[in-house]
Parts: structure tokens; C-alpha cells; sequence
């Protein structure tokens, strides 16, 4: 199958504007006649609800959680990526195109990420409007800062909690619309399959999380806003409740998935504590504008940091990037991290850490200035380790915070199967092998209120007066599949709970297919996980039933997938013989450790087809063509 | 229903009729202290200022009325909140703690407010519903303070007073909106004074008056 | 190093909304100090699971202090003892071995208990349904820095906006009233020029639509700033009032 990524032709500033004249259009009276499935409701999936509703759609809007407003787009700290050029020191929108393709490793879609920076601006504007209280001037204008490494100040943001206000302001937005009666939302709903009618997505089969039941609901197209899957690592920065199932069902109903070994690495978490930790927190990389990171000289020295003298530290960051220091980007510092670990210089009780020291940035500055400009971290820290960073180097950690990864989509956001639309995380998105700060907020609210309310149109034109009903077949056997799934996963009546096999699973992946890979490795883990699953269908054990609140259960469905799914995640980094990004093989890196890319035979999407739960699935590529930047290595000396 | 009983019934409303009153009967208290006060004039100067008082005739009818209509206002919505919140938690929790914001006077406001009720009545018939036609207020008063039980619950009465005082104050313009950074510890200051000024005030012309009797 | 301490936990258990409930011992054993409370539910979930009884359902999703979907009262205290922290960000070292702890749902008519300490908030969503939010659609918005907006006024708009939603107000409240959360909504949007126009609409709307849910009414006692996991303060109430008193009486809106 040849994928078409349906990028209309033109000059590059102008595919937006030509393919938005181009896109048919569904009349106003007609859009009433249309309903919607919009099933998550973070960044993406809230934002879109509220402007198709706007627009005179009718949204059933879907979330895992009590409220629209607890997605896990909350949590997001840093800000947002605009080209505004409000600071006047040269961005444009070409910049933030660039930096953003180049961010990526030359492995996004050029025309997709050009097109993101163009609507940039207008979420600004609209999130502004909105009454979301971004910083300010004296002078009562936004504010601006410097996020990531970029050479411009680009990032909008309010306080630490950018995520939240902007998740807030379209959460509002879709409760306008609740009132309005355009949205109906299903909280505490877990979307279970995707069906089909006649090869269209035409509705999905939900589990009501309280009472247990499911649920049947049938639309004239369905939108995935279900969020990464990082959570397949078992800890990561990720919410609890984040999962795969989503994308993975739809996976297996036909849609293709991308790119799923791209998994971005945060640097500065917090570290693991123990074995029950159920989840790590980050803290903003804004911390390594100050703060050495250092280690010591010496393996496997247990003296606190204070009594290791200055001549036995080895700041390694500065060591090895002298220009770029402590502020080279996320997957560069998180690799080096794990590095020094890996040869027991790492510090603290596991030993799988590293200082984040602010003592001279403390010297220099005051204690005064420090607190200002970090005094929430630090806090956060000392409440989650109960140490005073203003007294002891900090110790931190890389987390998997992001996945690039995603289903397949065109230029429209469809993926491979018709009127199956996905935006934000959960599709493939725009930042290719790794995703820059402050781009994510960007994206997932650029799908939801300035993309796909476009193209979803030219999609629904073709089919006015076709009515769907939940009664039609296929609804019925998705159905009896999901039950059937579910039954099965009460009747296993093992010895080990759920959580055990997720944490099992969690560390292969993190030990194999984290943040440096090996093909042995890659080989070793995919035997594991292929035992470990057959392992959970014999031996988990799953209380309660399925006609009740049962966390337990919800959790053993999304772990099945994750079993599944990591396979995939395995398969995706074995193909990809190269280095880019978030995706590191050690077989290809540069004299100076870095990421070496292949771009004569790796520049490209790799889309992977449904074939079997053990099959192998079958791979197909989008190229990528590059006609208005250079590829060039990424070097950070 | 109209704009003002729907505005006056809803909650904020409600809040906005107890904070209207009981400032009120702030005004009235400080106003009735400062009378009071004359009582260590001596005789003379308490009865011409009793007098002087009721020769405003008319106008004290007036201010008699409005006062009993503000008394009702405050108790009937009083209790209907009283009510309300105890229905808006039907189970309770067990373990109560409190975070640190609950005071004295805010954690007792229907208690105190209920006992204000029971002691002004009985204040008003034993100082105003009575028969004044052969004595003078003076002797009233004294013959009352002479006895060790009704000193006693008078100066409990004005500890509640000074309690309830103490948070109704300042609760009053936080209800009506009033919060300023400037200006709100300022009102919470006065709170506390105006509530010992009461307290104290009222509190010890019994005691006064006993002694001297 | 690791320090691990015993409790005894007296937890709520209820099957389902009409079910009556009671309080169940749980014996918490080796217990890190560097867990989270809520990680402490969980070892104790994955024993009561070993064991074949029914884990205890409680409600949590970040983990990280921002979504708002934790919370229980724990000796009283909403989210527990820890000033401006949700019950995620609650770490065990901060009770001591053989301490009693009794964990219970939040209690207010308005928020049914679902199951165990699963409570149903959506009635803050209904508020907000209500008018929490600028009438604005997308693509219609002018430039971002057409109306300035003083600094101040932003940082004060944006105390309020950081409400997570959780309920810890209404928990604290001896009333059981939802005067915090609503009055941080209507505050973060009436200090902003962007919600001035809706601003009298709002404030009436929501008004009405918490009264009709069943919360209580506010008076004063604090408890619901002092027990914000963001440090929310009552000035926001007071503009609440405010902004009520000058649409009520001042405005058209009926």
C-alpha cells in the first residue's frame, strides 16, 4: 500500500491557505446533521470538541478520568512555542519551522510542521482571548522566555502551569458548549475498540468505568485524542490513567502506527526511589540554566556530596560540550546521565543518579535570586524527597516523558482508516525523532482548534444523509469481542497481579528500548516480552467483576495492550538502523557520541500494518522529502 | 420571583441580609454603650440620658421598628442557613480538624447567636417591657444588679456578644465584598477591638452596678 | 537508610451510592517513609488483592499535584495534614510509627460517594457549565497584545486560575460550601478585560447553579483557603460577592 500523506503542492507558505480553499466545505445547516466522536480531552481532544461544536457539529466528547478537565495535558509546566516575534529578536515563522524540523531530526513531514507554525500565532491570540492568564510586562503585554535552548524567546507561558490554564481554557470552552447542547460529555468512559462500518470508523465500543457497562456509541466520524504511551515503561511522567488502548485498538482495526520506537527522555526527574513507586515527576529543564551536573570521579563513591572535594568532581556536561555545557538538549543529557551511571559513578542509594548542583549558581547570584527564579521546584523537590536543594546538590534522573510515536495520519490528520481522525499525542505528529520545549501545548491545540475542524469537513461532505445506528452488526461483534476480552481477563485467576506485570515490563523496555539501544538488546527484549505476555494471559490475577468500579480490571486491559504493544515498540527500533532523536542504536553514533542519522535509507515514516498478535506487522514507508531545508548533523560542542 | 427575591434568596444574598443587619446591630450596640456609659455619671446623668432618649419619641418608635425588623431578618435567615449547611453534609466525617482557619467565634456563630436571641429577650422584658410609670430607669437597673445570678448571666451574655461580635465584624465586609490588602487587616483589627470594647464594656457595668447598689 | 514505619488505617468502604458504608481496619506494615500516601494505598491494594478481597477504589491520576482527581480526608484533614499539598504529594514521612489513620471521602451532599473513596464532582463541572468561561470562538480573537492587561492584575488572575478542581474546599468547609472554588473562577475571569463582558452573566449564573446543587452556604470560617492545596485565598469570595452584588442589583441581567 502506497501511503498518501495528501500534502496539497505549492510553494510551502502557501500549501495551508490553497489546501484550506481546496478542502469541501459542509454547510451550516448540515452541520447539525453530523455527529462527532471525540474521545480524550486534553490539549487536543478538548480543544477540537469545543470548535466542531462551535462550529455546529454535535460532539460526544469522551474521558477517562470525573472531569474534561484532569486530562493529562494539565501537568504540562514549561509553555508554549509561538512565532509572534513579540521580543523583536528574529524569530519568524520560517524560525520556529525550522527549529522545529531540525529539533526533530529531519524526520517530520515538512509541510505538517510549516503549518504548525503558522497557526502558532493564532493560539495565542485565541487562548488570550480565552482569558488564560499568560505572564506579562509592566507595560501589560506578554511576556516572552527562552525555553529549551532556542536562540529566541518564543515561549508563552503562565507561571509554572502553562499546561493547566491552556487545558482549562478549552475544558471552559467545551463546558460553553455543554450548555449550549452542541457537546455531550461521557466522563469516567474507557474507550475499549473502535467499529467499523463498511471500512469507515463510524463508532467505538466504551466501558462505563462506575457501573461497569458497555457501551455502544455510533457517530459520522471519530476523533483520537487518547495521549502518548509512555506508560508502556511502567514509570514515567506520565498520569496513571495514561495508556495505549486507544490507539492500539484502532491499531488493530487497521490504522497504521508510526514511528513507535521515538520515545523522548526527559533529563531532569526526579529520581526512583524504590520498588513501589508508581510514577516520576519532572521537574522543568529550565533548572540546568543554573544548575552542574556533576558525578563523582571515583566509582562507587558513597560520600555525601559535600565531602567530595572539588578536584574529584567530574562535571562531565562541561567536559565533553564545552560551548553548549549543562544546556545541551534533552536526549544529549539524558544519554550522558545513564552513562556515567552505567559506570557506577551514579550517586545516591540506587545508584541511579546524578548532582544537579546549584551551589556556585547560589555563590554568584544569592540565595534571594535562585529562589525567585526556581523557588517552586524547589520546593516541589523537597516536599518529594524531603531534602533541601538549597543545602545538597539536587539528584535527578531521566524519565520518559513523550512519545513521538503515534498512528499514521495525512496532511488531514486521518489516519489510514477512513473518518478516523487523530491529533495531538496519539498521532505521529510533527516533531519527527524528538520534540523540542514548548511544542507540545503548540501542536495538540493547533489539531484541535485550527486543523482538523478544517479538514474533518472534507471528510464528512462525501457522507451527508448516511445514518449509523448501534444496532448495525458490526457494532454488535465489537462488542462480543470486547466482552469476550474482558471475560477473559477475569477467568485468568493467577498469582500476580497486574501491576507486578506491568513493572516487569516496564523495566525491560527501560533496560532495552530506553534511551540507547543495542540490536542484541532489542533482541532480547522482544523475547522477554513475548514471555512475559504469554506469562500474563496464565497468571495474572484480576479481582472483582466487570459489572462494578473495578480499577483492577481497567488496569489489566490497558496492560495487555502495553504487552502488545511493546513488541511493537521493539520492532519499529530493530528496522530503524540508524540513530536519530529519541531513537538511539549505539551501532550508529558519530566519533563524539552523538546521534548518527542515515537519511539515504532511513528518512522516512515507518508505518506499521496489523498483521496478528504474533505476527510479524508489516511495514510501510512514507518518504520524507526535504525540498526547502538541508539535512544537516545536529552538534552541540 | 422577581431580581431581588432571587437575589436575596440565594446564598450570597442571604449573607448579604445577616451582614446588612448585624452591622447594624454593631451600629446599635456601639450607640447603646456609649448611652450606657453615662451610668458611671451617676443617677442623674443615666435617667436625663434615658429621658432625653424617649423624648425623641416618634423617631425612637421608628428606630424600634426597624431594629425588630432587622432582629427578625437576622434570626429567620440566621436559622435557615443554620439549617441549610447542616443539611448540605447529611454524613458527617469522623475525625473533625480543623486546618487552622476556624476561630472561636466563627466555629460557634448559630450557638452564640441562638443564646444572643434567648438573652435579648429576656433583657427586653426585664429593662423595656416593664412598667417605668412610678420608677426611673436608674432604680430598675439597680434593683436587677442586686441580684448575684442575673450579674452573672449578664456577663456571660456579653462574653457570647463579644464572641459572636468578634467574627461577625469582619465577616460582614467580606461578605459585602470588602477585601482589600490594605485595608482588611485593619477591619480584622477592629473586629477584635470592637468585640473586647463590648465584652468589657457591657461586661462590667453589671459588676459596676452591683457594687455601687 | 530508608526508614519504614506501621499504621493502622481506618478506611471507608462502601460498595456503591446507596450502599451505607463503614469504616474497615487495615494494618499497614513496613511502610517506606519515602512513599507517597497514595503509594501506600497501593501496596496496600496489591496485598488485599493477593489475598482475594477488594481492593480499596480510590480516585487519582497525575500523581504529581495538578490534575485534582486525588483527595481524602485523612484524621480530618482534606488531602491531610501537610499545608498546600494534595494527598499524591503527601509523603509518609510525615506520619509517625503506630499512628491511627482514619481515611474517608469527602463529605458533602453534593458529592456522592460512588464507591469506597470515590467520590462524583461533577456537580463543579455543572458549575462551571453554568458560566465559567469567555463566550469566544476560535479564530475570532484579535491579536493577543491588542488589550493589555497590567502585570498585577495578571498575577492576581492568575492566583485564582490555578484551582485544580479537587474539592478540597468544599471537604474543609464546615458548610460544605463550593464559595472557594466558584469564587476563584469568577475571579480569574472578572479580573481580566477579556471577561468583562460576560462578567455579570457569570457571576448570577454560577451563583444560582451552586445554590441549586446542594452545596452550602459560605460564612467565613476559612478552613477552605486554609486546607487549598494552592493556597487559594478567600479575597477571591470576596469578589465573588462583589462581582454578585454589582450584577445583581446593577446590571440588566435577570
Amino acid at each position: 500500500m502506497v501511503l498518501d500523506a495528501k500534502v496539497p503542492g505549492g510553494p510551502l507558505a502557501q500549501k495551508w491557505d490553497r489546501h484550506r480553499f481546496e478542502l469541501k466545505l459542509v454547510s451550516p445547516a448540515n452541520k447539525r446533521k453530523f455527529t462527532i466522536i471525540v474521545v480524550g480531552t486534553g490539549l487536543a481532544g478538548g480543544s477540537a470538541a469545543a470548535t466542531l461544536a462551535e462550529l455546529g457539529y454535535n460532539v460526544k466528547s469522551f474521558c477517562i478520568q470525573d472531569s474534561p478537565r484532569r486530562a493529562h495535558s494539565i501537568a504540562a509546566q514549561g509553555g508554549i512555542n509561538a512565532a509572534k516575534n513579540y521580543p523583536n529578536d528574529g524569530d519568524s515563522i520560517w524560525r520556529l519551522f525550522y527549529d522545529t524540523i531540525k529539533g526533530g531530526d529531519f524526520r517530520a513531514r515538512e509541510a505538517n510542521v510549516y503549518r504548525l507554525a503558522q497557526v502558532s500565532n493564532l493560539i495565542i491570540d485565541h487562548c488570550t482571548a480565552q482569558g488564560i492568564p499568560f505572564a506579562r510586562e509592566y507595560g501589560g503585554l506578554l511576556a516572552n522566555r527562552s525555553f529549551g535552548g532556542a536562540q529566541v524567546s518564543r515561549t508563552f507561558y503562565a507561571r509554572g502551569q502553562t499546561g493547566q490554564q491552556l487545558l482549562l481554557g478549552a475544558y471552559s470552552a467545551m463546558m460553553r458548549q455543554v450548555t449550549a447542547g452542541k457537546i455531550r460529555v461521557f466522563p469516567r468512559r474507557e474507550m475499549l475498540d473502535l467499529v467499523l462500518v463498511n471500512g469507515h470508523a463510524k463508532g467505538i465500543i466504551t466501558r462505563n468505568l462506575i457501573t461497569g457497562e458497555l457501551e455502544r456509541h455510533a457517530a459520522d466520524a471519530v476523533v483520537l485524542a487518547t495521549g502518548g504511551y509512555a506508560n508502556v515503561y511502567f514509570l514515567s511522567t506520565n498520569a496513571m490513567s495514561s495508556n495505549v488502548t486507544a490507539t492500539y485498538r484502532a491499531y488493530k482495526r487497521g490504522a497504521f502506527f508510526a514511528n513507535p520506537c521515538f520515545t523522548q527522555i526527559h533529563p531532569t526527574c526526579i529520581p526512583v526511589h524504590g520498588t513501589y513507586q508508581s510514577k516520576l515527576t519532572l521537574m522543568s529543564e529550565s533548572l540546568r540554566n543554573d544548575g552542574r551536573v556533576w558525578v563523582p570521579k571515583k566509582p562507587g563513591d558513597k560520600r555525601p556530596p559535600n565531602e567530595i572535594p572539588e578536584e574529584e568532581r567530574d562535571y562531565y556536561l562541561e567536559r565533553k560540550y564545552p560551548s553548549f555545557g549543562n544546556l545541551v538538549p534533552r536526549d544529549v543529557a539524558s544519554r550522558n546521565a545513564k552513562a556515567q551511571c552505567d559506570q557506577g559513578k551514579g550517586v545516591g542509594e540506587t545508584g541511579l543518579a546524578v548532582y544537579l548542583d546549584f551551589a556556585d549558581a547560589i555563590k554568584r547570584d544569592g540565595r534571594e535570586v535562585i529562589e525567585r527564579k526556581y523557588g517552586n521546584l524547589f520546593a516541589m523537590y523537597q516536599k518529594i524527597t524531603g531534602e533541601d536543594p538549597y543545602q545538597t546538590p539536587m539528584k535527578i534522573y531521566p524519565a520518559v516523558h513523550y512519545t513521538m510515536g503515534g498512528l499514521w495520519v495525512d496532511y488531514n490528520l486521518m489516519s489510514t482508516i477512513d473518518g478516523l481522525f487523530v491529533i495531538g499525542e496519539a498521532n505521529f505528529s510533527d516533531h519527527g525523532a524528538n520534540r523540542l520545549g514548548a511544542s507540545a501545548l503548540m501542536q495538540g491545540l493547533a489539531d484541535g482548534y485550527f486543523i482538523l475542524p478544517y479538514t474533518i469537513g472534507d471528510y464528512l461532505a462525501g457522507y451527508l444523509g448516511e445514518k449509523v445506528s448501534t444496532d448495525h452488526s458490526s457494532f454488535k461483534e465489537v462488542e462480543k469481542e470486547v466482552r469476550e476480552k474482558t471475560d477473559r481477563l477475569l477467568a485468568i485467576g493467577g498469582k500476580r497481579t497486574v501491576d507486578d506485570f506491568h513493572r516487569q515490563l516496564g523495566l525491560i523496555m527501560w533496560d532495552y528500548c530506553g534511551m540507547s539501544r543495542t540490536n542484541e538488546g532489542l533482541e532480547k527484549a522482544r523475547r522477554m516480552v513475548r514471555e512475559l505476555r504469554a506469562e500474563f494471559w496464565e497468571n495474572a490475577l484480576v479481582p472483582g467483576n466487570d459489572r462494578d468500579l473495578n480499577q483492577s480490571l481497567e488496569r489489566a486491559g490497558r496492560v495487555a495492550d502495553f504487552l502488545e504493544f511493546a513488541e511493537l515498540m521493539i520492532v519499529d527500533a530493530l528496522a530503524r538502523q540508524e540513530s536519530c532523536g529519541g531513537h538511539f542504536n549505539e551501532a550508529y553514533q558519530t566519533e563524539d557520541n552523538e546521534a548518527l542519522r542515515d537519511d539515504e535509507n532511513f528518512c522516512h515514516v515507518a508505518a506499521w500494518q496489523y498483521k496478528g498478535v504474533d505476527q510479524e506487522p508489516e511495514l510501510h514507508k512514507e518518504p520524507l522529502v526535504f525540498e526547502n531545508v538541508k539535512l544537516t548533523q545536529r552538534s552541540y560542542k | 420571583m422577581n431580581w431581588l427575591t432571587k437575589t436575596l434568596g440565594s446564598s450570597i444574598g442571604k449573607k448579604l441580609m445577616m451582614a446588612v443587619t448585624g452591622l447594624s446591630f454593631c451600629g446599635f450596640l456601639a450607640v447603646h454603650l456609649a448611652g450606657n456609659l453615662t451610668i458611671y455619671g451617676g443617677k442623674d446623668a443615666f435617667n436625663s440620658y434615658a429621658e432625653h432618649l424617649h423624648s425623641l419619641g416618634p423617631l425612637i418608635t421608628a428606630a424600634e421598628i426597624v431594629l425588630l425588623v432587622f432582629a427578625l431578618v437576622h434570626v429567620l435567615t440566621g436559622l435557615t442557613l443554620f439549617y441549610q449547611n447542616l443539611a448540605a453534609r447529611p454524613v458527617r466525617y469522623r475525625i473533625n480538624r480543623s486546618a487552622g482557619g476556624r476561630t472561636i467565634g466563627s466555629g460557634t456563630m448559630p450557638y452564640t447567636g441562638i443564646f444572643l436571641l434567648i438573652f435579648v429577650v429576656l433583657h427586653l422584658m426585664n429593662f423595656h417591657f416593664v412598667d417605668k410609670t412610678d420608677t426611673t430607669i436608674y432604680n430598675l437597673v439597680s434593683a436587677a444588679f442586686s441580684r448575684p445570678l442575673l450579674v452573672v448571666f449578664y456577663i456571660v451574655a456579653m462574653v457570647v456578644a463579644a464572641i459572636h461580635v468578634s467574627h461577625g465584624l469582619w465577616s460582614a465586609f467580606q461578605t459585602m465584598g470588602a477585601s482589600h490588602p490594605k485595608y482588611t487587616p485593619f477591619i480584622k483589627a477592629l473586629s477584635t477591638v470592637f468585640a473586647i470594647l463590648v465584652g468589657i464594656g457591657f461586661g462590667f457595668l453589671p459588676i459596676y452596678i452591683s457594687i455601687i447598689a | 537508610m530508608t526508614k519504614t514505619i506501621n499504621l493502622t488505617l481506618k478506611v471507608w468502604r462502601q460498595k456503591s451510592p446507596k450502599d451505607k458504608g463503614h469504616f474497615e481496619t487495615y494494618h499497614a506494615r513496613n511502610i517506606s517513609t519515602d512513599m507517597s500516601f497514595l503509594e501506600m494505598l497501593d501496596v496496600i491494594n496489591e496485598q488485599l488483592t493477593l489475598d482475594g478481597r477488594e481492593p480499596i477504589a480510590f480516585d487519582h491520576d497525575c500523581r504529581e499535584g495538578i490534575c485534582g482527581m486525588c483527595g481524602a480526608v485523612v484524621n480530618g484533614r482534606p488531602h491531610g495534614p501537610e499545608k498546600e499539598t494534595t494527598l499524591c504529594q503527601l509523603h509518609m514521612r510525615h506520619f509517625k510509627d503506630g499512628d491511627v489513620l482514619a481515611i474517608e471521602p469527602w463529605r458533602a451532599r453534593a458529592f456522592k460517594v460512588v464507591k469506597d473513596l470515590v467520590m462524583d464532582r461533577t456537580p463543579l463541572d455543572e458549575i462551571m457549565q453554568a458560566g465559567g468561561y469567555i463566550s469566544v470562538n476560535a479564530g475570532s480573537a484579535p491579536d493577543a497584545n491588542t488589550i493589555p492587561v497590567p502585570a498585577e492584575t495578571a498575577e492576581l488572575a492568575m492566583d485564582a486560575a490555578q484551582c485544580i478542581g479537587c474539592g478540597a474546599c468544599v471537604a474543609a468547609c464546615p458548610n460544605a460550601s463550593a464559595m472557594l472554588f466558584v469564587g476563584a473562577k469568577v475571579s480569574h475571569l472578572a479580573l481580566l478585560p477579556q471577561g468583562r463582558p460576560e462578567a455579570a452573566r457569570r457571576a448570577i449564573r454560577m451563583i444560582r447553579e451552586m445554590d441549586n446543587l446542594g452545596f452550602g452556604n459560605c460564612s467565613n470560617e476559612t478552613e477552605c483557603e486554609a486546607e487549598c492545596p494552592k493556597g487559594i485565598s478567600i479575597t477571591n469570595i470576596a469578589r465573588l460577592n462583589r462581582e454578585f452584588f454589582k450584577a445583581s442589583f446593577f446590571a440588566s441581567e435577570k
